[in-house]
């Protein structure tokens, strides 16, 4: 994986968050401040617009950049979040031109360390992480057992959406939706929904 | 003098709350920085102003941070992460104080000369003056003048209560004092515990905002009442990085996510769907025993949640059970759904007893997986749990022997000998746990058990008052177990599974009885399995993996997919009741599964397993082999190479359609000579094992620029100088490539393709210089092509120019979509526009085709080429090569050989409106 292949990512992630800004949105209003969709929406469209005029020439320096420009443009929680995952991300790239699979693992695996320490959820807390580690576990353990990248990234999108979709049943202990308590419950977390268009961009595009 | 920094979502409030907090400064000169909103008028914070605000307003003696809520608190976090200096760093405190009055409070300070952490602590008893107005009693663990009294209150103020981390730093500072220091959580009024152990630490259940209550004995307790309480100011010193791999409390397994919701049963996440019409759906059985034999203690029905939604429990089956339940015989027909019921082959279903728990017969019946335990026992015809694992199992379940062990009726042989006992199975135990690889942190967590106060030194009290090793361990550890299970906190009460585990295994050790075998052939049962267990089994012999509990995102589960080990979890306790030897056959794609089934059954169960094999097999197998449409129409289907590794990774493929060169030129500080690009070109045939490989000229330009030919910035760089517009402008790099082309054309297959042509003039040109290489190269392979990329839609309406001067067109539909629509491909806006599906581009399509004729051969390289519904299209409108990403081969040849050509179809979609009115006739 190069750069090009990481600046496709990050534009399908893009792409992916800005069709389903709504959507997000909708999400975001049943439990929060109906701002997830339009936060990641503007945030994302600024990365695009850097990615074009910026031409980061390392798979490092472009996810430096995208986290960068995330935090000042994100706004809400998912700016520092998401900001500190790709540069806990870009550090674990390391200054190589080209990623192999098991460095994008070890990779994704510090973006989610990263969420965890910044935003100190737990699984079962309805939040991205929810998605995101199950996503995790299953690249390291797909990975491991040998299954090649394709197939490993796509039973981890498999496992990010299974995480994402029980977060439906869960009461929110992080950020906003926390304030509705039991309310949160029956309604699925926009953040794990995101998050999973990350990783969705990811089977498709590092695949290739 | 310190400085100070506002961090809030909105501009309009922080500079409110300044303005406010500047009237108690009269005149006196504070650093005071604002960071807050994206802008004037969009509520948000940002990390990277949050930085410079702190840079600003430190003058040397630090900042104090006041936040309002969620983000802000997090970017302020992630600013201190951002700053270069880590002098400065250490300089600031992030004040958890309430912004309006805390700013104040801290502005006062400051304008004082005060120090940061009296300003902080300013700030922090901000909320002083309003508590005590309105009777709310402050803080009490900022009142640290109480220490050595007995009861002093001390608030929780981390995040996630007092989980491991914290309560382990806090275990540590208590044992280094010559005191006996208790603990007890005043708002959940619970007894006091000793502060010494972690585990009773844990039973407080002390979360964020409980107030606990410490006191001390002994000649230290002054001194250790005063460091817990300091220690909890601090946060238990628990730190962002530390927080979340917290080993004991935290929940380390998916599983455990489940507990979040306290009507879930263990280890299950999955949408809910009330389970309740199972029973009522039951058209013979009377349910309303059933449903009251349910145990009081499990959840009613309707709360449970089933991941079994897409399949509502009434009457109207889904065919394949109402198959099944036809020809199952006796059993089947009846029992539906009546939770609990006994289903024997028989007599039993007829009767439809309500013995929750009883058995489900071998004769012929199947029972519904639910994932709730009361419902679990639905007799239906059919049963479905979650599938976790895909794949088709058929065999013979066996269990995980992992019954009590037995403890036997032995006499003590004295304190020492029977502690020394103990002390060696923990020895043992953690040599074996600290073996396995611990991803999860669970293992560490059991770990910290085998160290702790309380547990050992109630074991010691049992061996002393002369009871024998395995008594002394079992009690106390059950004693232990028992009080997380008490606990209302579902993480926590989740841990008590964590203790039974840990000390089953030192039980087994100090009893020398062999660890739960997980040796059996066939379809393993159990209730749940440890990560230990499930990394023990042995694909070889483990034909399938049923369990009651447990979540397809669970360890287990995803374990059991690495392995291939087909899978359902999910099935309820009813699983459990199945006799040894049960013939059960399950498809854990599905999550169908059926026990005792007839030969009809099973047949199916087998041709389904075949299919998939098969299936797998085939689209592997076949993808080497060539793709003919059904009516015998050869489809050539090529791997898109944009690296050595693609070419490695290019399975099946019938030759490298597109090999994007660029890939050699940039991010690189000078041009590769003409050696470095015949040996790369080499490497890439050689991979391709003498198979065609399509060379596409250097596509760089205004979008993909090279360092070392840097080009003046464009407006619009894709309607720029890229493509071959870039390398006619560079015609020394151009004749470099060209060269080091026709090298390699001597030697194998190679298609030469220029990218981005607009007039035949430039084809011409290109061609010339061509030309020039290979008389330079020396004389080629007659099988030498060359093409043009069909991108720009001035190229594909005049493709009859073109045509005489190529042997191949290839469509880009990338660019050409993102030409022919004006959106720009990357832009999410316009993503809806940007489908090469587009009638306006099927028709440059088509065109092209037609003035391809028949010897130019018309390929896609676009992402359109690996469209399940595009392949059909193309094919009908005369496009014979599709090259895709590598991966996509298998799945591209399986398309065209599903299809077969037919004209008249792809005319109708070019007069078709839109590409979703085509995407939709597709797809009827």
């Amino acid at each position: 994986m190069d750069t090009a292949a990481f600046s496709a990512w990050i534009r399908e992630f893009a792409r992916l968050v800005g069709q389903n800004k709504d959507y997000l949105t909708e999400l975001d209003s049943a439990i929060g401040d109906a701002d997830h969709g339009a936060n990641m929406t503007r945030g994302l469209n600024a990365v695009v617009k850097m990615l074009d005029e910026e031409k980061p020439d390392t798979p490092s320096a472009l996810l430096k950049r995208t986290g960068m420009t995330l935090v000042s443009t994100v706004g809400g929680a998912s700016g520092p979040l998401y900001g500190t995952a790709f540069l806990r991300m870009a550090a674990a790239a390391g200054d190589a031109e080209t990623l192999d699979d098991g460095t994008f693992a070890k990779m994704l695996r510090a973006g989610l360390d990263g969420v965890l320490a910044r935003g100190k959820a737990q699984l079962g807390d309805k939040t991205m992480v929810d998605a995101l580690t199950p996503a995790v576990d299953a690249l390291d353990a797909t990975l491991a057992a040998g299954m090649p990248f394709p197939d490993a990234m796509q039973a981890a999108l498999r496992a990010g959406e299974e995480g994402r979709d029980a977060t439906v049943p869960l009461v929110a202990r992080k950020g906003r939706a926390s304030y509705l308590g039991e309310r949160s419950a029956g309604h699925q977390d926009p953040g794990a929904t995101s998050v999973t268009m990350l990783l969705a961009a990811a089977a498709t595009t590092l695949t290739a | 003098m310190v400085g100070l920094v506002v961090v809030s979502h909105s501009h309009a409030l922080a500079e409110a709350a300044v303005a406010l907090a500047a009237e108690m400064l009269h005149g006196q000169d504070v650093p005071l920085e604002i960071a807050a909103g994206l802008d004037e008028t969009t509520f948000g914070t940002d990390a990277m102003a949050i930085t410079e605000a702190i840079t600003a307003a430190d003058r040397g003696d630090g900042v104090v941070v006041l936040m309002d809520l969620g983000s802000a608190v997090l970017s302020a976090e992630l600013a201190l992460d951002l700053l270069d200096d880590d002098a400065l760093r250490d300089r600031v405190t992030l004040c958890p104080a309430p912004l309006v009055e805390g700013l104040v409070a801290a502005a006062v300070a400051a304008a004082s000369g005060a120090s940061r952490d009296e300003v902080a602590a300013e700030a922090a008893a901000g909320l002083a003056g309003k508590q005590s107005q309105l009777g709310t009693p402050v803080e009490a663990g900022q009142v640290d003048d109480a220490a050595g009294h007995e009861g002093v209150l001390l608030t929780v103020t981390n995040p996630h209560g007092l989980h491991a981390r914290p309560a382990a730093r806090l275990v540590a500072e208590v044992r280094a004092f010559d005191a006996k220091v208790e603990l007890r959580n005043r708002t959940t009024s619970s007894a006091w515990v000793p502060a010494s152990s972690l585990s009773r630490v844990a039973t407080l259940g002390a979360l964020k905002g409980h107030d606990l209550e410490v006191r001390a004995t002994g000649r230290q307790s002054t001194e250790a009442v005063e460091a817990v309480l300091a220690l909890a100011a601090r946060a238990f010193d628990e730190s962002p990085d530390t927080v979340n791999s917290a080993p004991y409390l935290t929940p380390a397994s998916p599983t455990v996510r489940v507990a979040a919701d306290p009507n879930s049963p263990p280890g299950f996440a999955a949408p809910a769907a009330p389970a309740a019409p199972a029973v009522s759906a039951a058209p013979a059985v009377s349910a309303a025993p059933a449903v009251s034999a349910v145990p009081s203690d499990r959840q009613p029905p309707s709360a449970a949640p089933s991941s079994s939604s897409a399949e509502p429990q009434t009457p109207t089956s889904p065919p394949f059970f109402n198959e099944i339940s036809v020809k199952s015989g006796e059993a089947a027909q009846e029992g539906r759904g009546s939770a609990g019921a006994a289903v024997g082959s028989g007599e039993a279903a007829q009767e439809g007893r309500g013995s929750a728990g009883a058995a489900v017969g071998s004769g012929a019946a199947a029972w519904e997986g639910d994932a709730s335990p009361s419902a679990a026992l639905g007799s239906g015809p059919a049963s479905r749990g979650v599938g976790a694992s895909p794949g088709v199992a058929i065999g013979a379940v066996w269990r995980a022997r992992a019954a009590p062990v037995e403890i036997p009726e032995i006499s003590s042989q004295g304190a020492a000998a029977e502690w020394a006992r103990v002390a060696a199975a923990i020895g043992t135990v953690q040599a074996e746990l600290r073996g396995i690889d611990d991803q999860s942190g669970i293992f560490e967590a059991h770990l910290q058990l085998l160290d702790d106060d309380d547990l050992l030194d109630d074991v010691r009290a049992r061996v002393a008052d002369g009871a024998a090793a395995p008594n002394a361990w079992a009690g106390a550890a059950e004693r232990v177990a028992g009080e997380f299970d008490a606990l209302a906190d579902p993480y926590l009460k989740a841990r008590a599974a964590d203790v039974r585990a840990v000390a089953d295994q030192v039980l087994r050790a100090i009893l020398g009885v062999a660890a739960t075998s997980l040796d059996g052939t066939g379809v393993l049962i159990a209730a749940d399995l440890t990560p230990a267990e499930t990394a023990g089994l042995d694909p070889a012999n483990v034909t399938g993996l049923l369990l009651a509990d447990g979540s397809p995102t669970s360890h287990a589960a995803i374990i059991a997919r690495t392995r291939g080990i087909p899978a359902i979890v999910g099935l309820g306790p009813a699983l459990l009741d199945l006799p040894d030897g049960t013939l059960v056959a399950f498809d854990g794609g599905t999550g169908e599964i059926v026990a005792g089934p007839t030969e009809e059954v099973l047949a199916q169960f087998r041709e389904r397993a075949r299919d998939q094999e098969q299936r797998r097999a085939e689209s592997l197998g076949r993808a080497a082999g060539p793709a003919l449409t059904g009516d015998g129409v050869t489809i050539l289907v090529g791997a898109n190479i944009g690296s050595l590794n693609d070419a490695l990774g290019a399975i099946g493929a019938d030759l490298a359609g597109l090999v994007r060169t660029e890939f050699l030129f940039l991010d690189r500080d000078a041009a590769p000579g003409v050696d470095e690009q015949v040996a790369t070109y080499r490497e890439i045939a050689n991979a391709l094992g003498g198979r065609r490989i399509t060379l596409r000229t250097l596509d760089v330009g205004g979008d993909k620029p090279l360092r070392y030919l840097p080009g003046p910035v464009e407006q619009n760089p894709f309607l720029g100088v890229r493509g071959l517009r870039h390398s006619l402008d560079h015609p020394q790099l151009f004749a470099d490539q060209l060269l080091a082309i026709a090298t390699v054309a001597r030697e194998v297959p190679v298609s030469v393709m220029f990218p981005m042509v607009s007039t035949v003039d430039e084809l011409l040109r290109a061609r010339q210089m061509l030309d020039e290489a290979i008389a330079k190269a020396g004389p080629v392979r007659e099988d030498l092509q060359v093409g043009i990329m069909i991108e720009v839609p001035a190229a594909a309406l005049k493709a009859a120019a073109f045509a005489p001067h190529v042997d191949f067109f290839s469509i880009g539909t990338n660019d050409l979509t993102q030409y022919t629509l004006a959106a720009e491909r990357g832009n999410p806006a316009l993503a809806r526009l940007a489908d090469g599906l587009d009638p306006g581009v099927l028709r440059l399509i088509e065109m092209t085709c037609r003035a391809a004729g028949e010897r130019v051969l018309v390929a896609v390289c676009g992402e359109l080429a690996a469209d399940e519904i595009a392949i059909p299209l193309l094919i009908d409108l005369g496009v014979r090569e599709l090259s895709v990403a590598p991966p996509l081969i298998p799945a591209t040849k399986e398309a065209v050989r599903s299809t077969t050509v037919d004209a008249a179809s792809a005319s109708a979609a070019l007069g078709l409106p839109g590409a979703g009115d085509v995407r939709a006739s597709r797809k009827e």
